[in-house]
């Protein structure tokens, strides 16, 4: 879910063309969860194959790796490894949430009130064990390079950015500007139409770039400020200060210094300890990530590629091969070789 | 602390090298002259250039970065004619770099350098070597522009030779040794490039320019020319296309 930072800061508008021959580190769990979410029918159910299995991921994903491939960027998709324990109180609320919703789905169902319904069974989106096995078959299939990260798939994503072996990375969340991304695109969908949550509106959307280092300058913080920041509204692994927002914290921060001083000055009871507040600023600061990996993109390997979607899954043939008509830029990417493979 | 004083060829020669690929760059300010390292976002090719401080008029630098918006600056160098005289001066207080064109003052907002990374140069091994006079060069690559999208090198113990082949059409020019003005090579050595990035790469050599060709047998080409007035020079690498896969 993330932290809310996004009113803070400055974005750039960037087009397709602009991330050509780039590759863009794609947060596997925050696109795939974006995929159950809107990939639905009216009434909210998934898209589903004759076993009665939820397909909208294998959809999501062939018909956005498609375009990216498309438009020449080469996306390398990073999944998420072990949560760290703080984040189990996170993962426990969502999954309370989602159970809440799942009754509010069925209940909305039964009274035919199709819109909260669909609103519903979109906040029910989980990604399963089996969900992430099924999209990295696929994109094995496709040719496409992911991830596995030890731990948080954002920290790993930054990582690889910051080494200069990804350019961006591409989320919805803006949580790897506090793990030190120098760059964030938000939006990188072809379609260019998203639907505001919980609304029956739908919003034209451009890809947005968002610099890390020229924001905090901007806001005239550090970047340790800004996961200071973090830890007073709240992050995935604490639950935040009641009352606080991003622009009182930064606020807070900017007048004190850190959290320590802006926790004393405030004088709230339900706050972090100072070793939970050194914990938390070091997986931001000093994340497990991991340099095992290869960036390689190659030809989708179409039969397998038929055999997952259209005979296990019931994908009308005719427009995954389509889709795969796409991935013909790949051979110009593949055969030009990159210098570091030197 | 950086203020120098010098002719717009040399800054436009640092531009037609660094900005066909890269948007900003990063200066290396030392008392010894400028130098700077880009890669561009595909890591398919890396420019290394010097320029020292010989080349300039008048120059006083100490260690620093200077991270440059390379549209900006070439918008500005367009407004100097050949031979202009340019100061630049580096003004800390509002980092921002100060372009004197005559009686004209640019000030130039400047991109924060922490978020550039500082590229290693690959380790290759090229055994052969060719120096062929910039217009050979120009001439076969703009004849293959019309033909191809990739052009192929060959350096053999004979002779240089660049070929590209279209669907129907071919160019071919062949420069035997009498006709180059060096070649040593243990053998033959083959590799292939795209044209559009090799001719971005050599557009800013000219005439009698020697241009020295490093190459190997599907690997990278690595290419070197002086600039300004030979007190500048410049390293080029270009990562081969494979013919198949």
């Amino acid at each position: 879910m993330g932290v809310d930072l996004g009113p803070l800061f400055k974005k750039e508008k960037c087009s397709i063309n602009d991330l050509k021959n780039r590759v863009i580190a794609i947060d596997a769990h925050n696109t795939l969860h974006q995929f159950l979410s809107i990939i639905r029918q009216r009434d909210g159910t998934p898209l589903k194959d004759s076993q009665g299995k939820i397909t909208s991921h294998l959809s999501g994903l062939l018909y956005r790796t498609a375009n990216l491939i498309e438009a020449k960027i080469k996306p390398v998709y990073i999944f998420d490894g072990e949560p760290h324990p703080f984040k189990t109180q996170t993962l426990e609320q969502r999954k309370e949430r989602k159970e809440q919703a799942e009754k509010e789905w069925k209940k909305a169902l039964e009274k035919g009130d199709l819109e909260t319904a669909k609103t519903k069974a979109q906040q029910t989106s989980r990604v399963t064990d089996e969900i992430i096995q099924q999209s990295k078959e696929l994109l094995n299939a496709l040719g496409i390079p992911h991830v596995q990260a030890p731990s948080e798939g954002e920290a790993q994503a930054s990582y690889m950015v910051k080494k200069g072996d990804a350019y961006a990375v591409g989320s919805q969340d803006f949580d790897c500007l506090l793990f030190g991304s120098p760059i964030l695109i938000r939006n990188l969908t072809i379609s260019g139409r998203r639907k505001l949550p919980g609304k029956k509106i739908y919003i034209k959307t451009n890809p947005e770039l968002i610099r890390l280092q020229p924001n905090l300058k901007s806001l005239g913080i550090l970047h340790r400020q800004l996961i200071d920041m973090a830890i007073l509204i709240g992050t995935d692994f604490n639950p935040g200060i009641k009352g606080i927002g991003p622009k009182k914290s930064l606020e807070l921060i900017k007048k004190t210094g850190n959290v320590e001083n802006a926790l004393a000055l405030i004088g709230k009871s339900n706050a972090p300890t100072f070793s939970e507040i050194n914990e938390i600023r070091n997986i931001f600061l000093k994340p497990r990530v991991t340099d095992k990996y290869l960036l390689q993109w190659s030809k989708p390997d179409k039969e397998r590629v038929l055999k997952i979607l259209c005979d296990h899954h019931q994908f009308s043939q005719e427009r995954v091969e389509s889709a795969l008509e796409k991935f013909s830029t790949i051979e110009y990417m593949v055969k030009q070789k990159n210098l570091f493979d030197f | 602390m950086f203020s120098a004083k010098v002719k717009s060829d040399v800054i436009k020669g640092i531009i037609d090298v660094t900005s066909p690929l890269v948007n900003e760059a990063k200066f290396n300010i030392s008392p010894k002259g400028i130098s700077l390292r880009a890669v561009d976002p595909a890591h398919v090719a890396m420019v290394d250039l010097e320029v020292k401080n010989k080349a300039f008029e008048e120059y006083k630098a100490d260690e620093m970065e200077l991270g440059i918006d390379l549209d900006k600056l070439s918008s500005i160098m367009k407004l100097a004619s050949a031979g202009d005289m340019v100061s630049l001066e580096y003004d800390e207080d509002t980092n921002r770099l100060i372009i004197k064109i005559g009686n004209l003052v640019r000030r130039m907002g400047l991109i924060d350098t922490a978020g550039m990374p500082d590229s290693k140069m690959p380790n290759l091994d090229l055994p052969a070597k060719a120096v062929i006079k910039a217009s050979e060069l120009t001439q076969g690559v703009r004849a293959s522009e019309a033909v191809s999208d990739h052009l192929a090198l060959t350096i053999d113990k004979e002779s240089f030779e660049l070929y590209a082949e279209g669907d129907t059409d071919t160019v071919n020019l062949r420069l035997p040794k009498d006709l180059l003005l060096e070649l040593s090579s243990p053998g033959k050595y083959k590799s292939l490039f795209s044209i559009d990035y090799f001719s971005n790469m050599i557009k800013p050599v000219k005439g009698d320019d020697p241009v020295t060709i490093l190459l190997g047998n599907d690997n990278p080409v690595r290419v070197d020319f002086d600039i300004a007035d030979k007190k500048g020079h410049v390293t080029y690498l270009l990562a081969p296309r494979i013919e198949s896969e």
